[in-house]
């Protein structure tokens, strides 16, 4: 080889290679870091090391390293002494690179890429999506006249380049169907088309696309991908898939859209909106995102395995969604193509490790941490519930110096009277009080008599309070045992030690409380350190919170809160499992089988279902009776006992007017927690006080944890911004400060790919070396930009985007266009897509007629074929179809069952809803055809289109036909297509002439036809009109 | 897809169109669709070798088959009945949730009698006497092992080489890959078992097409009146209006497509012309009336009854014979943690007398050379009673260390006996096959090199067999 000499070393060593090519520059971003992302990396990347390899090709210090001996993999302008090039232009196989083995390829170009980039300097450059976007300025093109915002300067600069021309704008009413679609998932209405198309105004279209922007349908628009990117279900998924309930955070993120809140925000209260200072409800509700994971609620699994993959899931969602990095390929080693370690990877997994929850997720419903999350609806009558017992207890407040004069007369009365106790009775559900008590034995007790147990005896209360594991109670009684207390006091248990219920019993004086639907691995069990001393009477109160977790439990000896330790905490499947039976006897003094019966004494049992105040349970718990505290001077009472005489003389004895609202504040309080039982919940995220430990797991399993790590960030990418706290909230922070490269250009590709069905950059999931380069690099960093500089305001970039000239092209393509190309990518015309899955639906509803518009609330079931839970799910999961007006409700409110997925939306490419799905796919398949021509959706909903043609459409037939096209088209039909809609009018009405045929045709669906119609014309309509529903133009945005 | 060809294409078929009578179109227009155009076609330079087999029959036994009662003699563990299973042989693995606690582990061999049967001399257990007349046709694999222990992530890695959820499943890589040889038919059929008992939840990803198009996602065929979900036409609507409906539907596409030039209008038309041959294929398909009564007497006394697991073998051949490429049957309530014996039999007596009888029928139409016919689950069972063990009655738990499967047909060895476990069928003490290898094995018979089927999705070259994976020489012809 000569002495290097920039052309004619080309020529030497490439033989034949065209000068040109050598000539043309080449970029390393563009053009050299994809091949050796794809071709090299696999072993000379990231991960090198752990394959033993020396040579690596992911930074230029490692590739222009001296290897040993001189050996460079690259050596800037000198092929020959590039191992690079030698090996993968080595003649003898065995040399080559890729090895064969890897099934790894480079083709001609890709050699000569790498050869002309080592000849033109080997010039390397960060990966170009780690570089912050710098706003670039507006390129020179040739055509001025085209651009109607700086969108079309960049994607026409491109066209000239490519020598293409793009295409004249769609019509009015195209354009007006595109953007209606595209901003609200629904086709403009005949009247709307009209009034566009008749608007001579020079901002028609801009008031247009504002009309639309402000219409709420437009946050159910937007929230639809979203759903996708956060694996938004209504169920658990894994094998028992049992049902879960997020809508509220689904409703959060529709209003969020709606009014237009801030990109940063919306990602900020998503990450870690509970750890804002001053959370709100909504704020709290937001951090659902990274709840909507799968969870196992099987009964085998190792609760261990699965907390690590939900932590993995925020991970590796949070992360496509929002950063376009597949950092969850580093879980199990280094990445193999991206500059993260598996270190990186696991600092990154603590930011989302500190969540209390279990690995084993609740059965039925949400798993804790969860929040209630009460509608607006239901924030308004709780307030008025609020307001009403003001209204009292401003009666009270104001008559207080009155009501304390009573107060102290009546306590002059009692004092020497006859012995009275207060107990509250409100919410009573049971009580024992042994006075006259004919089951068990009888003593004289704590108040009145007591029931004597002696290890033998049990009072069986009956099938009584069947309370499960989501119901809260309240257990009480008086104890008294001569040896430490020890047995079952109060039960509702299968018999047998361990057996199914609940319990309170006392372990040689610790007072012990079990909620067991499965020993051992079901149950919770907590019991106190303090022991209850023998000899003399003590009270007892367990309260729960219906939150299925032992912090749910808590214990009161003597009225005093006692700290438990939590034996067992795992209860996840309710008394009543798979819908099966809880049938055994509220008993006193016995359950858990002959031997923990009681030996003692028992007293006052009260149950109650609710939750007593502390301030309640102490005043219970006083035991003596109110005529010796009101014989006490007044400032030697305690505060419960003051709190007691008032209880007391504001139920029975104050003047009638504060008896009834003492009475009515009462019944206020029940009512209000009645409603506040009624409120949704929402899974939400949440700290735990004490940090989690996160450690490295080796090979990624649960189960072998390596060094321990702190949160942290890619070395590769900034650092958290200055003063933002080391957690959660602070990574949050990050995602959205300005230094952030990715946020903002992933965010604005996607929603770019709403529009254009294809991202800027295709791989929409993946802005790292394996990613795309963008086709149109400057573009993306401007409107990037554009989206911060203009306060990372969603609706202004939507609006920004379906102005843009390059939006507004027709998206007619010639032969020769769509061969130079296929998929628009040049956006030489306009986006021409088959509507999403659930727009497929929407419109075809609208059209219809038979849309029920409702913002929000619990997700719907409407049609679905028969038995499809029956065949494949559990035993007790059926599919109960809604009723109307919910069997009509947009289809982004359909419950969504992860592991059955509803058919029309699987047919019609919608995301799984199992993991984060941010590309959109479409196929062209023989089952969506059966679909939109057998589905009773689409023929309920033809027959109504085709009821509306005769209804609404006129009196002639061509009228009517015209009518129906439009209506779902949004244009009228051609005069060859309205031939054949003529045509296939008058062969159904020939066809429907059998009046049997026309009324069995038209039995499709639950709403009824107007009766008024003839079926035989009625029948021809529908049938037209599902020629009209499965056009493809119908299901395709244009 | 070639939009010149497509061009040309669609002027043909304008011009059959403009000709044709109704109700012509369809038989046409399947063989003017261009190779290109079919849904059927599969990837570029598949098959990357001469295949032996050229479809599937997968019978999925879902719930974990007990090996111990089934395939894995152990004729010295009735000296151990009752004792402890040994530390030295458990090792400290883990076990599920719902033995994790118990407090001793009895080991409890199997009440069922084990026989030789073939040439061969395949050991193989008395629930089976069918299967064992004919060994010599089957591959018996004893030492598979997975690493999940648990229903839902066994079976999502028996399906889709993962354990969880986002991955295609085996026959939507293979739909992709090799595409169908029936215009007419999805390339990849499922048929769920109805009328069991006690089982376990599937569910849809266990067919499904994960990260690859939808197109290639399991369609599941149903008893009933509807095999495919939307394959009837409404009550009232009768086939000659639905043809002609079809051909206003082309004929007001084609017009758009002349005004828009979108290809995708093509590839619609096509498919409404598959759909309606669906409609007529499907239930011809599915109608079991002109099945002559030899089969039914070969497949058992469940063969008429819809939606059986025997019926759904029947289909399964009748699917092999129109070329479709992969069958999947799921027959659950093998999950027996209480009651085993009973339940074991009562399974058997559902299974055995159709897997048999399969094998036979595919033999005697020459079909069984060509055809791969795999059996098993997702895990095998424990050695150790779950629960009291007492003369009649003994349970087992979920046992992913080892467990049985057997394979027969096109590239597979008959009367082989592959692996060995130890005494107690706890681990594999020789020649270990875990799910990478068998998918590498099945797709190896199908001319497929494993590391070579796939799929670029967030950056990664996806396989079935994720980066691992060994074709299992021995199981071979």
């Amino acid at each position: 080889m000569l002495g290097f000499h920039p052309k004619l070393g080309i020529v030497l060593a490439a033989g034949c290679l065209n000068l040109l090519a050598a000539e043309k520059p080449v970029a390393f971003n563009r053009d050299v870091r994809p091949i050796l992302s794809d071709k090299c990396f696999v072993c000379h990347g990231p991960d090198a090391a752990a394959k033993g390899v020396p040579m690596r090709l992911d930074s230029e210090a490692a590739a222009k390293a001296d290897l040993g001996g001189g050996r460079r993999a690259v050596v800037p302008g000198d092929l020959d002494a590039s191992h690079l090039v030698r090996r993968i232009t080595a003649d003898r196989p065995a040399l080559r690179m890729p090895p064969v083995a890897s099934n790894l390829a480079l083709t001609p170009p890709e050699i000569e890429t790498l050869r002309n980039w080592v000849i033109q300097g080997a010039k390397w450059e960060k990966h170009w999506s780690f570089i912050p976007p710098a706003r670039p300025p507006l390129p020179e093109v040739k055509n001025r006249a085209w651009p109607r915002n700086g969108i079309d300067w960049f994607v026409l600069e491109r066209l000239e380049a490519e020598g293409l021309q793009p295409s004249p704008a769609a019509g009015r009413a195209t354009l007006l169907r595109r953007v209606s679609l595209d901003l609200t998932g629904l086709p403009p209405s005949p009247a709307e088309i009209d009034a566009f198309v008749n608007d001579p105004s020079p901002d028609a279209y801009e008031k247009a696309v504002d009309r639309l922007l402000a219409s709420p349908r437009y946050g159910e628009r937007m929230a639809t991908p979203w759903l996708n990117a956060a694996r938004y279900a209504d169920t658990n998924g894994y094998q028992y898939d049992g049902e879960r309930y997020m809508w509220r955070w689904r409703d959060w993120v529709i209003d969020a859209f709606n009014r237009n809140q801030p990109f940063n925000r919306f990602t900020l209260e998503q990450i870690a909106g509970d750890m804002l200072p001053g959370a709100t409800l909504d704020q709290k509700i937001a951090t659902g995102f990274n709840r909507n994971h799968r969870a196992n609620t099987e009964d085998g699994i190792v609760a261990e395995e699965y907390a690590v993959e939900y932590v993995v899931d925020r991970v590796e969602t949070t992360a496509t969604a929002f950063l376009g990095l597949t950092l969850g390929c580093a879980r199990c080693h280094n990445h193999k193509y991206d500059p993260f370690t598996q270190k990186e990877f696991y600092q990154v997994y603590s930011y989302f490790n500190n969540v209390p929850e279990l690995g084993r997720a609740m059965k039925y419903g949400n798993s804790p941490p969860l929040l209630p999350a009460p509608t607006a609806d239901q924030q308004t009558r709780r307030d008025e519930l609020e307001r009403r017992m003001e209204v009292h207890q401003k009666l009270l407040r104001d008559h207080q110096p009155e009501l304390e004069r009573a107060q102290a007369a009546w306590e002059r009365r009692i004092r020497e009277g006859e012995a009275v106790h207060w107990v509250p009775s409100s919410g009573l559900d049971l009580a024992v009080s042994f006075d006259g008590e004919g089951r068990v034995p009888v003593a004289p007790g704590r108040i009145g008599m007591a029931g004597v147990f002696d290890g033998n005896a049990e009072l069986d209360a009956g099938d009584v309070l069947g309370y499960d594991i989501q119901d809260r109670f309240t257990l009480s009684a008086w104890v008294r045992s001569d040896s430490a207390p020890h047995g079952s006091v109060l039960s509702k248990m299968a018999d047998k030690p361990d057996g199914k219920g609940y319990g309170l019993y006392l372990n040689h004086g610790k007072v012990h409380v079990h909620l067991t639907s499965n020993y051992v691995n079901d149950a919770i069990r907590v019991e106190t350190e303090e022991v209850v001393p023998a000899g003399s009477w003590h009270h007892l109160t367990v309260t729960y919170t219906g939150s299925r977790m032992a912090e749910g439990v808590a214990v009161y000896i003597d009225g005093r809160a006692a700290p438990v330790k939590v034996l067992m905490d795992t209860l996840y499947r309710p008394f009543r499992n798979a819908g099966g039976e809880f049938k055994h006897p509220f008993r006193v003094g016995g359950g858990a089988g002959p031997e923990r019966r009681f030996r003692g004494w028992i007293d006052d049992v009260r149950v109650y279902g609710r939750i007593l105040q502390p301030e309640e349970i102490s005043a219970i718990a006083l035991g003596d009776p109110l005529n010796a505290v009101a014989r006490k001077p007044a400032e030697q009472r305690s505060d419960i006992e003051r709190l007691k005489l008032r209880w007391y003389f504001l139920e029975h004895a104050a003047a009638p007017e504060y008896r009834e609202a003492w009475k009515q504040l009462v019944e206020l309080t029940r009512e209000k927690e009645k409603l506040e039982r009624t409120f949704p919940t929402v899974m939400v995220m949440a700290e735990r006080p004490v940090p989690n430990e996160t450690h490295l797991l080796v090979r990624g399993a649960y189960d072998k944890p390596g060094e321990k790590v702190e949160p942290g960030l890619p070395a590769v990418l900034p650092p958290l911004p200055a003063g933002a706290p080391n957690n959660r909230l602070g990574f949050a922070m990050w995602l959205v400060d300005p230094s952030n490269p990715l946020t903002a250009r992933v965010a604005v590709n996607r929603f770019w790919q709403a529009y254009f069905g294809v991202g800027l950059v295709k791989t929409t999931e993946d802005f790292g070396a394996q990613g795309e380069w963008p086709s149109h690099p400057e573009l993306l960093d401007w409107l990037a930009t554009e989206f911060v500089r203009t306060g990372w305001d969603v609706k202004a970039l939507q609006k920004l985007i379906v102005t843009s000239a390059t939006y507004r092209q027709s998206s007619r393509v010639t032969p020769e266009l769509l061969r130079r190309d296929p998929e628009n990518r040049l956006l030489a015309r306009g986006p021409r897509q088959r509507l999403p899955a659930e727009m497929v639906r929407d419109q075809a509803l609208y059209s219809a007629g038979l849309l029920a518009e409702k913002l929000g609330g619990p997700s719907v079931k409407p049609y679905q074929p028969d038995g499809l839970w029956k065949e494949i799910a559990m035993q007790d999961m059926d599919y109960v179809q809604s009723k109307a007006p919910d069997l009509y409700r947009r289809s982004l409110y359909t419950f969504w069952k992860r592991t059955i997925a509803p058919p029309l939306m699987v047919n019609f490419d919608a995301a799984n809803h199992e993991s984060c799905v941010v590309r959109e796919t479409r196929t062209n398949t023989p089952l969506q055809a059966l679909n939109l021509m057998n589905d009773v959706t689409f023929l309920e909903a033809a027959r109504f289109v085709g009821q509306r043609m005769v209804t609404e459409g006129g009196q002639d037939r061509d009228a009517r036909l015209r009518y129906g096209f439009r209506l779902v088209t949004g244009r009228p039909p051609a005069a060859a297509e309205a031939e054949t809609l003529r045509n296939a009018l008058n062969f159904h009405l020939d066809y429907f002439s059998n009046e049997a045929a026309a009324k069995t045709y038209l039995e499709q669906g639950d709403s009824p036809s107007d009766p008024s119609l003839h079926p035989r014309e009625l029948a021809s309509y529908a049938a037209v009109a599902s020629l009209i529903l499965n056009l493809d133009e119908t299901i395709t945005k244009e | 897809m070639d939009p010149l060809q497509e061009r040309r294409l669609l002027l043909t078929r304008r011009h059959f169109f403009s000709r044709a009578s109704t109700g012509l179109g369809a038989a046409a227009l399947s063989s003017l669709l261009p190779a290109g155009l079919r849904a059927g076609a599969g990837a570029s330079g598949l098959p990357h070798f001469a295949p032996k087999a050229k479809r599937v029959i997968y019978l999925f036994q879902h719930g974990g088959p007990s090996q111990l009662d089934l395939f894995d003699y152990k004729p010295n563990l009735h000296a151990q009945r009752g004792k402890d299973l040994p530390d030295s042989v458990r090792m400290g693995q883990r076990l599920t949730g719902m033995t994790a606690f118990q407090t001793n582990f009895p080991t409890a061999p199997s009440i069922f009698r084990f026989r030789q049967h073939g040439k061969s001399g395949m050991c193989l257990s008395e629930l089976l006497p069918h299967l064992s007349g004919v060994a010599d046709e089957i591959a018996l694999i004893r030492s598979m092992h997975t690493e999940a222990i648990n229903h839902d992530p066994a079976v999502t890695f028996l399906q889709t080489g993962f354990q969880l959820a986002g991955r295609p499943s085996m026959g939507s890589w293979l739909a992709y890959g090799l595409g169908s040889e029936n215009q007419d038919l999805p390339s990849f059929v499922v048929m769920v078992s109805q009328g069991v008992g006690g089982t376990q939840a599937l569910a849809d990803r266990s067919w499904g097409s994960g990260f690859l198009p939808s197109k290639y996602q399991g369609v599941k065929f149903r008893s009933g009146a509807d095999p495919v979900l939307y394959l009837s036409n409404p009550p009232g609507y009768d086939e000659t209006a639905r043809r002609r409906f079809l051909d206003d539907l082309a004929r007001l596409n084609e017009l758009k497509f002349k005004e828009s030039q979108d290809p995708e209008i093509s590839t619609r038309i096509a498919q409404y012309e598959m759909a309606f041959r669906m409609q007529s294929s499907v239930p011809e398909l599915a109608d079991l009336s002109k099945e002559p009564e030899s089969t039914f007497e070969m497949y058992g006394p469940d063969a008429r009854k819809p939606g059986t697991f025997a019926a759904n073998c029947i289909l399964a051949r009748r699917l092999a014979e129109r070329g479709v490429r992969f069958v999947q049957l799921f027959h659950r309530g093998w999950d027996a943690h209480g009651r085993l014996p009973k339940e074991i039999r009562g399974q058997c007596e559902q299974t055995d007398q159709p897997c048999a009888a399969l094998i036979n029928d595919l033999k005697q139409r020459g079909m069984l050379d060509d055809t791969i016919v795999v059996w098993g689950g997702e895990f095998g069972r424990t050695v150790y009673s779950q629960g009291e063990l007492t003369e009649e009655n003994y349970g087992r738990d979920h046992h992913p260390r080892c467990f049985a499967m057997w394979l027969a047909g096109g590239g597979i060895r008959g009367g082989v006996t592959h692996g060995e476990t130890d005494d107690f069928s706890y681990n594999i003490v020789k020649d270990p096959v875990d799910v990478h290898d068998l998918h590498a094995t099945i797709l190896h018979c199908l001319g497929v090199d494993h590391t070579r089927l796939t799929y670029k999705y967030q950056g990664r070259h996806f396989r079935l067999t994720d980066v691992h994976g060994k074709v299992v020489k021995p199981l071979l012809a």
